[in-house]
């Protein structure tokens, strides 16, 4: 088997892949623990979706965590709470543009793998650069000439990238190669069973990297009928025939930040952040109890909820009523404090 | 006449927001610049447009956001872009200013987002790049934003993640970059700018309190200081209003 770094940059493999895919809709719904037991393999190349803590697909990531997924390598653009994979084997190496949360700070089981140099950096990127990659790889061309990174020493920590002259000017251009990851996760608002996604906000990379990446999940806060989809087709991003697997997962961004749903979860990430995992053994204790000692995302949250003696799902939701009503959204009454979000107050019940 | 009361990050924010002209493109980092950008919109900069790497223009924020690219931050915003597309904006000529922070800073405005010490041994790895270098390198003027301490402030960054001036006069231009470069950096004891013919970091104004050669003993490298440095004029009480009232009213940056 192949290095996934071996594999990153061959169009032509991609291709051969992409060539074998079924275009028909087909039902691909399937569980959670299916999809990631099926289609992540140990040394596969995962690229973030989303914005890492905004739509990431975090009940997947720790799926990968409870099925001790191995040596996979992470694309970085950005990355966050996933990293805390690498202390547990399940990340051996990355290609980095950023990885942090902000003003939250930096996610310590990352730094530790990094300053010990037990998790490999394969390579530096800029956001922008790294988005160009994707975008190439969708757009069908070889390479991009683009003005960033040049100058710097991320030129010098990048092998894949070159400095050349620009045929036509003269000027120095960074040329940045495509990118096909063998694996993407998205979580998304709709999705229908075959695999046609819907989202409200910021789309990032999602319809790039759904196209570059060989294997494809979607997860969903719900399905919803193809005609739904068909009818209002706008805010698709990513179409049918790059997915491999559908799985409705209401929630799927927590601890993270869903568009007119749900806010973060802000006093556990700033706790877990900043305090659970400053340490290797403090790391340990809590990825055991909430990953490993749990059976899905909803034991999780409901462990979660029990500890802060609180329900985290309707926090979240008051939240992000704070800034977004739903009509600002668009999200009518599908979002924040709609009438019609049954489910998520069944989901809400299962969790307290 | 009692005295106005302020903490350093409020005078850092406030700082901030007077650099953004009224009618000007930003392009917003994380964490200070948020605040400053907000700040500036709210008060002298209504028609400021606020651009963030997730690919939101000119949204209205009604909450400081927790993210540049959370909901809050993408509240109202008329249109929403793919980050390869806000990126390339900027290279197109939509962005003027941008807006970012960083570890550490040298003499020519190298930014270091990376790791501290050798990028082979890093005694620290910090975030990296993320949009930091594609703002330096693309807009047209920046603005750097960060706390004023010797190592934070050292002659030779420990790796440049995002290009300032370089190694001098003129590295920008044959490195192929395209924007203009750093044009001020804000610390919590004074304002700088860069030394037209050296490129060098050189003093505009020291904070109330704060003596220019206070900001040099703070300083790792030899800071240019003109004859015309003058006091950073402090908040005033309508920008502390605005501030703690409608721009950070939990004190999530500003404390």
């Amino acid at each position: 088997m192949s290095h996934a770094n071996d594999r990153l940059f061959d169009h032509k493999l991609a291709r051969e892949w992409k060539l074998k895919k079924s275009r028909a809709e087909k039902d691909k719904r399937m569980t959670l623990q299916e999809a990631v037991a099926t289609l992540v393999e140990d040394g596969d190349s995962i690229v973030e979706t989303g914005f890492a803590y905004v739509r990431g697909p975090m009940a997947a990531y720790w799926e990968i965590g409870r099925q001790r997924k191995k040596n996979l390598v992470g694309i970085f653009t950005p990355g966050g709470m996933n990293t805390a994979w690498h202390e547990f084997g399940g990340l051996e190496g990355a290609h980095v543009a950023y990885v942090g949360v902000e003003m939250r700070g930096l996610i310590s089981p990352f730094r530790r793998g990094v300053e010990a140099g037990t998790l490999k950096i394969y390579s530096e990127w800029s956001h922008g650069a790294l988005a160009l990659a994707l975008r190439a790889a969708e757009q069908g061309v070889n390479y991009v000439a683009c003005k960033s990174m040049l100058g710097t020493d991320i030129m010098r920590t990048n092998p894949y990238v070159r400095e050349a002259k620009d045929p036509w000017t003269g000027e120095p251009v960074c040329l940045v190669p495509a990118m096909y990851p063998d694996v993407a996760i998205f979580h998304v608002h709709h999705a229908d069973k075959y695999g046609n996604s819907r989202i409200w906000g910021p789309s990032v990379n999602d319809t790039a990297i759904a196209v570059a990446a060989r294997k494809v999940i979607v997860t969903c806060e719900r399905i919803v009928s193809s005609e739904d989809i068909r009818s209002n087709p706008y805010q698709v991003i990513i179409p049918h025939y790059c997915v491999d697997a559908v799985c409705e997962v209401p929630y799927g961004a927590y601890p993270g930040d869903m568009p007119g749903m749900y806010y973060f979860d802000r006093r556990l990430q700033e706790r877990v952040v900043r305090i659970e995992w400053k340490t290797k053994e403090s790391t340990k204790e809590w990825y055991e109890k909430y990953i490993l000692g749990t059976k899905d995302h909803y034991e999780m949250i409901q462990l979660i909820a029990e500890e802060e003696g609180m329900n985290v799902l309707e926090y979240m939701k008051r939240l992000e009523q704070l800034s977004c009503d739903a009509s600002y959204f668009g999200l009518g009454y599908w979002g924040v404090g709609g009438e019609r979000d049954w489910k998520y107050e069944e989901v809400a019940k299962r969790a307290i | 006449m009692s005295e106005v009361q302020y903490t350093p990050r409020e005078l850092l924010a406030c700082v901030a927001a007077r650099l953004i002209k009224d009618g000007e493109s930003v392009f917003v980092g994380t964490g200070l610049p948020l605040v400053g950008a907000l700040l500036a919109k709210k008060m002298h900069a209504p028609n400021m447009m606020a651009i963030y790497e997730c690919g939101a223009v000119d949204p209205e924020p009604r909450v400081l956001p927790w993210s540049v690219s959370c909901s809050w931050t993408t509240y109202k915003a008329p249109i929403i872009l793919s980050m390869s597309s806000v990126f390339g904006h900027s290279r197109a000529g939509y962005a003027d200013v941008g807006f970012l922070g960083g570890a550490q800073i040298d003499m020519y405005g190298n930014i270091n987002a990376t790791c501290i010490g050798d990028y082979e041994h890093p005694r620290v790895r910090l975030t990296g790049s993320g949009g930091a270098n594609d703002i330096a390198s693309l807009c047209e003027r920046v603005i750097f934003m960060g706390l004023h301490l010797p190592e934070r402030l050292p002659e030779r960054v420990d790796y440049i993640t995002t290009p300032g001036y370089l190694d001098g006069p003129g590295a920008r231009e044959r490195a192929g970059l395209v924007g203009g470069g750093p044009w001020r950096v804000i610390t919590h004891l004074g304002v700088m700018g860069f030394d037209e013919e050296t490129c060098r970091m050189k003093l505009i104004s020291y904070h109330p309190g704060v003596t220019p050669e206070v900001i040099q003993q703070f300083t790792g490298f030899e800071l240019l200081i003109p004859d015309d440095v003058t006091e950073t004029p402090k908040p005033t009480e309508e920008e502390l209003r605005i501030l703690r009232e409608e721009v950070d009213p939990c004190q999530l940056f500003c404390f």
